[in-house]
């Protein structure tokens, strides 16, 4: 088919990486991808660069720095469409858990010159800083998702992925429900859809990595965790690992926490 | 000689009948324990099905044990089998012609389903059937059902007010009833059933075992009860509209339309084209469900943005839109939303409570 090929970046902020080698990952599909898509700034994968606009830029990772905040407006301004990938660029990930700390505090813990360390207050997800056009969530994000998103663009159409919670595909795929046969707890009726419910798969409870479903009760799964006998601290712990800092599940770990942040 | 008629046999010649359906050349999907629960799937010998074994449910909690005389059924219902949760409609290849799936059901006997599953079926025969779905249709015709009359309802099962059970009424080739450990009796219930049980060393049933069979039916139908009636339930819930009941409950659910997912007769599914690389596409239908945010969403707005109206709205389809969409209620009682449900609701206690909030303002 001739058409431009997509121009797609890929940009890391405060991450692991882990999401830019789900790309890479893509191994049986690269090939026919690449004839369609060029990266044109993915430095995980290649040195050579070349300058913007992009059609598609995908943010790996938090925005923790005042540089970082920086670089991200300027990729904005420089692209079409603009994808907060994985848990850290949609939900400040697991480094967000400083959020609930002193960041002097925390500086000191971890660096012996903490004062050379320029931080912003709060490991921020990308939203928090600009605009955001997609989410593709997880920890790390769906390959699956990800493939599906780059082919709905590219044959132009608004690319449509469900965002209901994950129970409704657990129990699709035919898994059965941990916490009802086995009294483990899973934050699976409160968080996204998208990983094929792999927790839930191999019979534990769903930390959360996808962050919040689209219209999400947080509120409601903790009071029945708390119900069925958890501690105030363990459930607002279980909601605080992966994708704590979104908005939704802060505001019930701060409800579980007493504190007001 | 069987023709139509109660015959009573040993537990033995229950063997027999699975074995007679393997050696016809059905695919037999039945109760199987796998992880500690009682799954339907395909199961290749008769041993895999647990008797022997009893689920125990509540609201929000499963489990099982050994030495229990009964099982009921497990979050599996024949829907996962006759509509699929995810299935392939079809591909368009990159010229734009468009590529069936080819005949892919093998010939089918639903083994050891309950009354509940069974009525189901015959739900989903004027859903699904009624609106010609072919995929449905593909299934349906190739599928034989031996039903296990239910002596011990669970604690979740409501089948006797639903007038689905404890005893299969209809829609079934065979039905079979363990009245103790070596006491069965069968039903034949079309030509094939009468068939099939020809081949087996059964009596017809004398009048003591009859006397046994009616009495443990009784029993059992007292215990499979919901608190309330269907007689005039569909307009007292329409009634009930207001009614604050709604609102309470839906604070405590989740929206996480697992009952949905789990309800042997909740039909609504989403339709998703992938685009392909190579320029072609697929058309792939699953399971959506009234709980979902996105369901009644339109363009420019959504009918049911609030949990609470959608978890309205899924009660009263069950219990009144339904009776008047397609004659029957879209509930046959067999509690899977209720023992499935993470946050252990109740469904049976709403309708009681929106059911005492109409009368007590004079409705209904
Ligand atoms: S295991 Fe978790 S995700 Fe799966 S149905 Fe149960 S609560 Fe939902
Ligand atoms: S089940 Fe939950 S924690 Fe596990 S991969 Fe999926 S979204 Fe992440
Ligand atoms: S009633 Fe239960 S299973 Fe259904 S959506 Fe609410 S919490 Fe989920
Ligand atoms: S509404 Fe509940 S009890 Fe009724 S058929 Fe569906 S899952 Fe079973």
């Amino acid at each position: 088919m001739m058409r431009r090929k997509l121009k797609v970046a890929v940009f890391k902020f405060a991450s692991c990486s882990g999401c830019q080698l789900q790309i890479l990952n893509m191994e049986d599909e690269l090939l026919t991808l690449t004839d369609a898509v060029e990266f044109t700034y993915f430095l995980e994968a290649s040195r050579a660069t070349a300058p913007g606009p992009y059609d598609v830029a995908f943010i790996e990772g938090s925005i923790s720095t005042p540089e970082q905040e920086e670089l991200v407006r300027r990729v904005r301004e420089e692209s079409r469409i603009l994808v907060a990938m994985g848990a850290c660029a949609t939900a400040g990930g697991i480094q967000a858990l400083r959020n609930w700390l002193r960041l002097d505090d925390v500086k000191r813990a971890v660096y012996p010159n903490p004062e050379w360390v320029k931080a912003l207050e709060h490991s921020k997800p990308v939203a928090e800083v600009v605009k955001v056009d997609y989410e593709l969530r997880g920890c790390p994000v769906s390959k699956e998702r990800l493939l599906s998103f780059i082919k709905q663009v590219l044959v132009g159409r608004k690319p449509y992925l469900r965002r209901e919670a994950l129970c409704m595909d657990c129990r699709r795929k035919g898994n059965v429900c941990v916490m009802v046969a086995k009294g483990i707890p899973c934050l699976g009726p409160v968080v996204q859809e998208g990983c094929g419910a792999i927790c839930p798969t191999f019979g534990r409870g769903c930390y959360g990595c996808f962050g919040p479903s689209i219209d999400a009760r947080p509120e409601a799964l903790a009071s029945r965790l708390r119900e069925v006998g958890m501690k105030d601290r363990d459930v607002a712990r279980l909601f605080k690992g992966f994708t704590g800092w979104s908005e939704k599940f802060r505001k019930v770990i701060n409800e579980l926490e007493g504190g007001a942040r | 000689m069987v023709s139509g008629g109660i015959y009573s046999g040993k537990f033995g010649e229950l063997r027999k009948l699975f074995n007679a359906l393997r050696l016809r050349g059905y695919r037999v999907i039945a109760p199987k324990l796998e992880d500690g629960v009682i799954r339907l799937k395909e199961v290749t010998s008769f041993d895999e099905v647990p008797y022997g074994w009893e689920d125990i449910q509540a609201p929000g909690k499963y489990s099982v044990r050994e030495g229990g005389k009964h099982f009921r059924h497990g979050p599996d219902a024949p829907k996962r089998i006759l509509y699929p949760p995810r299935l392939e409609l079809f591909r368009l290849r990159p010229d734009w012609s468009v590529e069936y799936p080819k005949e892919r059901f093998p010939p089918t006997a639903l083994f050891a389903i309950k009354p509940c599953d069974l009525a189901s079926i015959s739900v989903m025969d004027r859903v699904q059937g009624g609106i010609g779905d072919p995929y449905y249709l593909a299934l349906r015709k190739k599928l034989i059902i031996i039903v296990e009359n239910c002596v011990e309802p669970g604690a979740t099962c409501f089948c006797s007010t639903m007038g689905t059970g404890p005893e299969a009424r209809d829609g079934f080739d065979i039905a079979y009833t363990r009245l103790d450990d070596n006491l069965v009796v069968f039903r034949p219930g079309s030509d094939l059933g009468v068939e099939l049980l020809s081949e087996l060393n059964i009596e017809p049933a004398t009048d003591e075992v009859l006397r046994k069979y009616y009495d443990a039916l009784k029993n059992a139908s007292l215990k499979a009860k919901a608190p309330f009636e269907l007689e005039r339930l569909p307009d007292e819930l329409e009634l009930g509209l207001n009614s604050p009941v709604f609102k309470e409950v839906a604070e405590r659910c989740f929206g996480c339309a697992g009952c949905n997912m789990v309800c042997p007769t909740c039909f609504c599914f989403d339709v998703i084209d992938e685009p392909e690389l190579d320029g072609g596409a697929v058309r792939v239908r699953v399971w959506d469900g009234c709980f979902s945010y996105t369901y009644a969403e339109v363009a420019g707005g959504n009918f049911r943005k609030d949990l609470w109206a959608r978890y309205r709205h899924w009660v009263l389809h069950k219990f009144a839109y339904w009776v008047r969409q397609f004659g029957v209620f879209g509930c046959v009682g067999c509690g899977r939303c209720i023992t499935w449900c993470p946050a252990g609701i109740d469904l049976r206690e709403t309708i009681k409570s929106v059911v005492e909030w109409v009368r007590s303002r004079g409705g209904g």
